[in-house]
């Protein structure tokens, strides 16, 4: 089963850590990326850049529009998100739970549909 | 294309014979499993230039002995050991003494089915190593069909391969202790390998669908090997069973046919007509289990012309059995629609009420689309849209999604 595991946060929160605790930080998201890619679990994770860096697109009668920022109107932005496939939910979560982050805000865990199904 | 195919089937066919007789020599799954992925890529490149070789099998076997000795030599450093075991041998002489087309790799190829899905191995990697050291598929192959990088898969395979030689594994059948529930564990990877290939047949699936086909000779391989293992034959004719609707259970664009409203005219009566009597053959020798149990389903279902001529209380009946064979809320689920053809449709949602709280169930997606489709037999429309709304919401199977959400809009479409 496969997971993308998203991971929130703003400027506020980021400018909140000291500097040794977001070294320290990052230093255990490198170790979490690093034992993850060797479990066969982690297939890919990104950073994302700043929400001042994000566009919008919007096509209204074939014509496109691209506005600054992100489409939601929020106080919380997508920082990062990493895509995982394990043997199950529990699986999942407890991987979530293990990411460095998870102690300051929430991170979120979404399962990915698959193709293939039961006869109905 | 035929020559290329040819040549694709023969190797698979004959990768756990090859490895077999490396494992059996060597005794280290790891290192013979490379050698053989060597000595295949060889192969398709050599054949492909030169044509098949006479005594194909001789020649993979020469190839991945000589592989395999090279690997060993390059480790000779550092294991010595090693060494003095295979310099035993020449390459020629293995080739020869195995021959080819004989007898002696049948239980091989079984021996090492039994060693990939060994009990120190989770479930995706028992799947993995069978289908690349039994199977025969490159790591390219099972990356795609699971839609996951080839780094990620090389890593599974791995790791897989290193778990085994942690546990200690040997290179013979399980103990007569063990056998059944190692048996039991080689089925139920086939079932699984099988499953992960059940998808809609159209377009970006088609490596999905090998693993159908996969899994349906992998267990054609368990079944010659072991003919008189009922639960095998039953494992067999459910595959059979259930792969003879695939031409109807998906329209072109992808979206799911159910049961009741496929074009039965499609459904492949060769495979059905095997099937038939796989399933009737180990019916009648027993002992009954319940693949055995589901392929009878499947074929009270294949052998009805239209779904009107369904014989439910037969199909009921072995719902029954299978309840008490190996008790499984998710089976409840489907025996509930059986009651509700034959009894009535409030019979079966008192069924589905049984296993509701179950949590096994509870919150699965099958659970409420089975008792969408009951209200809807029942009439109950608003409850029944509400219901298959949830069942689309909450499960993780795109087409199941799909067509989920068709039946509850279609249902609320309706006049009251």
């Amino acid at each position: 089963m496969k997971y993308m595991v998203i991971i929130y946060g703003n400027k506020d929160l980021w400018q909140s850590f000291p500097p040794d605790v977001a070294g320290q930080a990052i230093a255990e998201v490198d170790a979490f990326n690093k034992r993850h890619v060797e479990s066969a679990e982690l297939l890919a994770a990104y950073g994302l850049g700043d929400e001042l860096t994000a566009r919008t697109v919007r096509v209204r009668d074939g014509v496109p529009a691209v506005t600054d920022g992100p489409y939601l109107e929020a106080k919380e932005f997508v920082s990062s998100l990493f895509i995982l496939d394990c043997e199950n939910e529990a699986r999942a979560l407890e991987i979530a739970a293990e990411y460095p982050f998870a102690a300051f805000n929430a991170v979120e865990v979404w399962p990915v549909l698959h193709d293939a199904g039961t006869e109905m | 294309v035929t020559q290329a195919r040819r040549a694709e089937d023969l190797l698979r066919e004959l990768t756990p014979q090859v490895l077999g007789v490396l494992v059996r020599r060597h005794g280290q799954l790891d290192v013979c499993e490379d050698a053989v992925q060597e000595a295949l890529l060889e192969a398709w490149v050599e054949w492909d230039k030169r044509g098949v070789p006479e005594h194909p099998r001789g020649w993979l076997l020469t190839v991945a002995t000589r592989r395999l000795i090279d690997r060993v030599r390059r480790d000779a450093a550092r294991r010595q050991r090693e060494d003095r075991l295979l310099m035993g041998a020449p390459p020629a002489e293995v080739a020869r003494a195995s021959g080819d087309g004989g007898g002696i790799d049948r239980d091989d190829s079984l021996i090492l089915l039994y060693m990939c899905c060994h009990p120190a191995l989770s479930p995706s990697s028992q799947i993995t190593l069978t289908l690349r050291a039994v199977g025969g598929l490159s790591t390219r192959e099972i990356a795609a069909a699971f839609f996951v990088p080839e780094a990620t898969m090389g890593q599974r395979i791995a790791r897989a391969k290193q778990r085994i030689r942690e546990a200690g594994a040997v290179f013979s059948m399980p103990p007569p202790e063990e056998l059944d529930d190692r048996t039991r564990a080689v089925h139920h990877v086939l079932y699984l390998i099988f499953n992960a290939g059940y998808a809609s047949s159209s377009g970006a699936d088609v490596n999905q669908a090998e693993l159908t086909s996969e899994a349906i000779r992998l267990t054609r391989e368990v079944h010659r090997l072991r003919p008189d293992a009922s639960e095998t034959k039953g494992l067999l004719a459910l595959m059979l069973l259930t792969e003879a609707r695939r031409p109807a259970r998906t329209t072109s664009a992808g979206d799911v046919v159910p049961l009741a409203e496929q074009d039965r005219s499609l459904w492949d009566t060769d495979l059905i007509r095997e099937g038939v009597s796989l399933v009737s053959a180990a019916l009648s020798q027993g002992p009954l289990g319940s693949y055995q149990l589901q392929a009878a389903i499947a074929a009270v279902h294949d052998e009805a012309d239209h779904v009107a001529d369904t014989d439910w209380p037969q199909v009921l009946a072995l719902y029954e059995m299978l309840d008490r064979v190996s008790p499984n809320p998710m089976a409840t689920l489907n025996r509930a629609i059986a009651v509700a053809m034959v009894h009535g449709p409030p019979a079966g949602l008192a069924l589905l009420a049984t296993v509701e709280h179950d949590q096994r169930v509870a919150e699965h997606h099958l659970l409420y689309a089975v008792r969408g489709h009951l209200l809807d037999m029942a009439g109950s429309s608003a409850a029944a849209g509400e219901a298959f709304e949830t069942a689309a919401r909450r499960t993780a199977s795109l087409p199941e999604k799909r067509y989920l959400h068709k039946r509850a809009s279609q249902i609320l479409a309706q006049p009251p």
